[in-house]
């Protein structure tokens, strides 16, 4: 089969996905653009207003970490599991698990860009500045659904042999989220701990696209992108290798 | 695994192995995996693990026109050796070469999206089963599909409401829609009554003759004379008769039916 008609069939299922979960009410769909949009708005409340973080441009900065990091979360919240639900389909007929898995992270990347597009042209009218580096942006979101799939491919793969690898990985992103610089920058890590931050794969990920948006530079966005390379490779190696070592015993045991 | 094109050889098996590594099922969780590897990390590291061989030692070669049935007892192999040829297992060794024009199925109970209707499940089925077809053949291909599914009424029901019966007259009608070089049908008559069982019997049949070769996996032997001109019986992942089809049903019947695994 060729890369043309698998992605003939993502999009497919994508719009018959969307299709089966929106039939009845609009407002679902409503409902999970304006999600990301409230906690948004709740985190800027919070600590913006509250806990008075002095971040130049805030809003703008919370943008490019936030929604990037509820996207990941709920798009790996969705697939851990998605290929051990999808048993039967996938041992009915030849059908690549990956078809089932990049219909999903589609289906939540339509919902993240437009939430994230509705706030961006919002702060573009306000407080943002807008700069050359903005036609980068998109690179930044193929890094971002790059090492998304990725990560979730891996995660789902093993969660067929090792059945609480979803609770695992829930109180894992929880804890990341207090320890990933989402809504304060790397810069009030203490400088001896900052290096770690190179080895969180979150960050990695979100940092292509905030960097494209906030206070961009060359430098940094150099920086970010290749930081956010590595950690798609990093991830496409260990997905591949999980798929190809287990491949057999992953339809045994679906 | 490599595919078969200008040949009349539609799938060529040689010196399959496969065997299953039965480690996983020692913990299935992350959380023993690390109270194991505090209690013992020596253990966990030095473990060996246990084989499961499925298959040992295939031979087989499917030419056009052979209409193949692979029976066996539950546990011989026999979906092992599809799965291989669907390229969904990788051979622990040998060599598998199929046609690239190869349409298996396993489940004729299949629905991908249970809340959206049987023709849109069809739809997606189709688009699944057939990639290569434009968008117009597909709608040509459902549309003929549907009318012989007989679904009437149905076909714009959700999906979830349909019996066992319903779905696998929809899968039947889509899988046999269409005429492909080598196509592996898995058990999956039993779920349809008799009466479309024999009318997609006589449907696969009228594909066959236009086209490739079948290998049909089933326990009826009365299908099997039915649908197959030749018999291969597995035991215990072994192929231990290939040929005519009476002296195959006879060899699997005087298995012994105590040493199923």
């Amino acid at each position: 089969m060729t890369y043309g008609e698998h992605f003939n069939q993502v999009i497919a299922l994508t719009a018959a996905n969307v299709k089966s979960r929106y039939r009845k009410t609009f407002a679902g769909f409503i409902w999970v653009v304006l999600n990301p949009i409230m906690m948004f708005g709740a985190q800027s409340l919070a600590f913006k207003t509250f806990l008075k973080i002095q971040v130049p441009n805030f809003y703008i900065f919370l943008l490019g970490g936030l929604l990037p990091w509820i996207f990941i979360i709920q798009t790996i919240d969705m697939t851990v599991s998605m290929l051990q639900g999808s048993g039967q389909i996938l041992k009915s007929f030849k059908l690549h698990p990956l078809t089932l898995l990049w219909s999903q992270v589609l289906d939540n990347l339509v919902n993240f860009l437009f939430a994230f597009l509705i706030l961006l042209i919002a702060l573009f009218f306000g407080e943002a500045e807008v700069t050359r580096f903005i036609v980068l942006l998109p690179v930044g979101v193929l890094i971002l659904i790059w090492g998304v799939s990725s990560m979730c491919w891996y995660l789902s793969i093993l969660q067929i042999f090792y059945k609480d690898v979803r609770y695992v990985v829930q109180f894992v992103t929880s804890m990341m989220f207090f320890l990933t610089p989402i809504f304060y920058p790397a810069s009030y890590i203490p400088e001896q701990y900052r290096y770690l931050v190179n080895f969180n794969p979150f960050y990695a990920l979100i940092e292509p696209i905030r960097a494209t948006i906030y206070n961009p530079s060359e430098e940094q966005i150099t920086w970010a992108f290749t930081r956010g390379i590595i950690c798609c490779l990093v991830f496409s190696f260990l997905a591949i290798l999980n798929w190809r070592t287990k491949k057999n015993d992953f339809y045994l045991q679906i | 695994m490599t595919s078969i094109s200008k040949s009349n050889i539609l799938a060529e098996v040689k010196n399959l192995n496969l065997d299953f590594t039965l480690r996983q099922y020692h913990s299935d969780s992350l959380r023993d995996v690390f109270i194991g590897a505090i209690k013992n990390p020596i253990k966990l590291l030095l473990r060996n693990d246990e084989k499961l061989e499925a298959l040992k030692n295939i031979n087989l070669k499917v030419e056009k026109g052979e209409r193949v049935a692979l029976i066996g007892k539950n546990g011989a192999g026999k979906t092992s050796l599809c799965r291989c040829l669907a390229e969904m297992y990788v051979p622990t060794s040998g060599d598998v070469n199929v046609h690239e024009d190869t349409r298996s199925i396993f489940d004729s109970s299949v629905g991908i999206l249970p809340e959206l209707t049987g023709r849109e499940n069809a739809n997606l089925l189709a688009r699944f089963m057939y990639p290569k077809l434009s968008k117009s053949e597909l709608e040509n291909l459902v549309r003929e599909a549907l009318e012989f599914s007989e679904l009437r009424n149905f076909i714009d029901t959700p999906y979830k409401y349909y019996s066992n019966g319903m779905q696998t007259r929809l899968t039947l009608s889509l899988i046999s829609a269409y005429p492909c070089e080598l196509l592996i049908l898995d058990e999956i008559f039993d779920g349809a009554d008799q009466f479309f069982r024999n009318k997609v019997s006589k449907r696969v049949l009228e594909m066959i003759e236009k086209s490739g070769a079948v290998i049909f996996v089933s326990h009826s032997t009365e299908n099997v004379r039915i649908a197959c001109n030749r018999v291969v019986v597995l035991n215990k992942g072994e192929i231990i008769f290939d040929g005519n089809v009476d002296e195959g049903i006879k060899v699997y019947e005087s298995l012994d039916p105590e040493g199923s695994f």
